[in-house]
């Protein structure tokens, strides 16, 4: 039977390489893929997973499985370098205001997945949730593309449960209309060049 | 397929990226990390330990030394030869002025330091300058040998 992340860990503070790289292997993976989709940049992704492991080998010993797993405990940390570096960009380049609030109130049914083609609608939906404030963006990554529980993601998050359920089915909402308003562009811009 | 599209999209994309991970270069770069502050952590760890040992036994040596009766006669031709000094706390603070302390000890603390020392010599008395700071801290040790000329 495999080691649990919390013994991993309590072997790598030892010094304990092995340990560290089994860790590492075991976790790396969602924690790049969750800076990904936040911010839908490898360079940045790459930084916040090597800064994660950093701060892990630095404040390790802050763990506390009594506030949640090793995993949301990575996720955290992971949180805040990307939310920092998300405000900074924004400062930077400040972005245009997300169309959040018009497309909710959109009326009609359209299936995104009957107007888009999926390679498209996937690339659909990785813009539309980098477009989502950051409080929303990060309960989707964490609850519907990383598959964390709500336990986890309230730990990471540092929210109690029902805010993350809360903030993921306005989430998905925004989305929803989000990917609505594209697929009626679609449709729209395909009867103009039939016309 | 699921029923509501967006979870179903949401779940196309989790698969699409499922296997995207950080490069191996992140791997090598943490293990180098690792490695390092394990060493650091080890020459803390001695040098703290080096340090304990000395002010216990500059402790040791001054109160020999207040006890022991004066020398009768210096031994005549003898040329002492001295290593360098070693630190005794890393990093080594700022140091301005102190004092050297000449001091009796056992041969296994030059192997603190990193001298070869045989096995069997460990437990042989040897003659050391501690260098101590204002504070009344050991900065460092050298170790005196005495040659006959």
């Amino acid at each position: 039977m495999s080691d649990s992340d919390e013994t991993l860990l309590a072997r790598m503070l030892k010094g304990d390489e092995d340990a560290f790289t089994t860790l590492y292997r075991r976790r790396q993976g969602p924690v790049y893929r969750f800076a990904l989709h936040m911010t839908r940049s490898v360079a940045v992704a790459e930084d916040v997973t090597q800064d994660v492991f950093l701060m892990l080998l630095e404040s390790g010993r802050r763990f506390d499985s009594s506030r949640g797993t090793l995993l949301s405990f990575l996720y955290g940390i992971a949180r805040n370098h990307i939310l920092r570096r998300i405000e900074k960009d924004a400062r930077e380049q400040p972005a245009e205001p997300a169309e959040i609030e018009d497309c909710i109130g959109s009326d009609g049914v359209v299936d995104p997945m009957n107007d888009l083609t999926r390679r498209e609608a996937i690339e659909t939906v990785r813009r539309a949730i980098v477009s989502l404030p950051p409080i929303y963006r990060e309960v989707v990554v964490l609850c519907d593309l990383e598959d964390a529980s709500y336990e986890d993601a309230s730990a990471a998050l540092d929210c109690p449960m029902g805010t993350v359920r809360s903030r993921l089915s306005r989430a998905r909402a925004m989305l929803a209309a989000k990917l609505e308003k594209k697929a009626r562009l679609v449709k729209k811009t395909a009867r103009i060049a039939y016309e | 397929m699921n029923e509501d599209p967006i979870q179903d999209l949401l779940r196309a994309l989790a698969d699409a990226d499922a296997a995207a991970e950080a490069p191996p270069e992140i791997e090598l770069r943490l293990t180098r990390e690792f490695r390092s502050r394990k060493r650091t952590r080890t020459v803390r760890r001695l040098a703290w330990c080096a340090s304990a040992a000395a002010v216990v036994l500059v402790f040791a040596a001054t109160l020999h030394y207040r006890q022991r009766p004066p020398a009768l006669a210096a031994p005549a031709a003898v040329e002492e030869v001295v290593t360098d000094f070693y630190p005794l706390v890393n990093p080594a603070p700022p140091f301005e002025r102190g004092r050297l302390l000449r001091v009796e000890v056992p041969a296994s603390a030059m192997r603190m330091v990193g001298l070869p020392v045989h096995a069997e010599r460990l437990s042989d008395p040897v003659q050391a300058d501690v260098l101590v700071g204002e504070e009344g801290l050991p900065r460092a040790i050298r170790f005196v040998k005495f040659e006959t000329k």
